[in-house]
């Protein structure tokens, strides 16, 4: 199956997949966290909590990657959810 | 006496079920209320008679008593600094916001970090959605607070808005208490341990900490197994 990538205008590493990273803040609590990730990507109790903690004690996870058009919409999903997202390209 | 949300039910006929007396729902609907008047896009220049009233909730964002009075005199719906000693009564809303209020960088975060650009396009992109779809989440829990008796039974929806609004919530009020980093609460709360009742901090936190108690209570009740 191939997909038709539209690459991004000055977008010189297309291949290279964006990423969406969820940043620690002091308000967020960690069940609430737990359940956005469960609510928005449909992942597991054990995965949930487990990027949950990530961002818990290293204060950032990735929480998913892909195409960047999906990492922006994620963001504005979790910003939906009132979490401190963000998308870059993965380094 | 107040009692978090729990289930109630199975499947389809799944309820988020809370006990909070009129004082606990009003306090509640109130907050959520000036969180949404916080929402609504800048008006329109030229734009005359601005009120504190939300747009979508015809007396949402009401100060009606002395109770609300207090919230509003904190400033959880205006920016620090914004309303001096003359403050106005009985109006969430300054007729010009001179800069962006900080509250709204927690609500409507960067998307990137690093580029500013693609920043500044998300943005534009995104922010009047979210501010809308923020702002319905929490006038819909107004709504379903001001209809509700001792007993709030809340739908899946329901719930999920609900949860949210009480996030947009205390983001609010966590900006408005300074709290930046994980440690913040800790000396915050070290701090109003020495400080008498009646300063508003010590109310603010008290507030702060009943909104995380109940929003505790529903996060863990929606968490899946």
């Amino acid at each position: 199956m191939t997909e038709k990538v539209v690459t991004p205008e000055g977008d010189v590493a297309p291949d290279t997949p964006w990423v969406t990273i969820v940043w620690n803040d002091p308000v967020n609590l960690m069940s609430y966290v737990t359940f956005v990730l469960q609510q928005h990507y449909g992942y597991g109790r054990a995965k949930a909590e487990k990027l949950m903690m990530q961002v818990h004690t290293e204060g950032r996870a990735v929480v998913a990657n892909g195409p960047r058009e999906a990492m922006e919409a994620d963001t504005e999903a979790l910003h939906g959810y009132g979490l401190w997202a963000t998308f870059q390209k993965d380094s | 006496m107040a009692r978090g949300f729990r289930r109630a039910g199975r499947g389809g006929q799944r309820r988020y079920v809370a006990t909070l007396d009129a004082g606990e729902r009003e306090l509640v609907a109130t907050l959520m209320g000036q969180v949404a008047d916080l929402l609504a896009p800048p008006d329109p220049a030229g734009a005359t008679g601005a009120t504190g009233q939300s747009p979508t909730e015809p007396g949402a964002g009401r100060l009606d008593d002395g109770f609300d009075a207090i919230v509003a005199g904190m400033g959880l719906a205006r920016a620090p600094g914004d309303a001096g000693a003359d403050a106005p009564t009985g109006d969430a809303a300054t007729d010009d916001a001179p800069a962006r209020d900080p509250a709204l960088d927690r609500l409507l975060p960067s998307g990137h970090r690093e580029d500013d650009g693609a920043a500044t396009e998300f943005r534009r992109l995104t922010e009047g959605g979210l501010r809308h779809r923020k702002a319905a989440a929490l006038t819909a829990s107004v709504a379903v607070l001001r209809e509700a008796g001792d007993t709030v039974g809340l739908d899946e929806g329901q719930a999920v808005a609900f949860v949210t609004a009480l996030t947009d919530v205390r983001l609010v009020l966590g900006e408005r208490l300074g709290l930046r980093t994980d440690e913040d609460l800790d000396r915050l709360e070290e701090l109003v341990e020495r400080l008498d009742d009646d300063e508003p901090v010590v109310y603010l936190l008290a507030l702060y900490d009943f909104l995380t108690w109940l929003q505790e209570t529903l996060a863990s009740a929606l968490m899946r197994r």
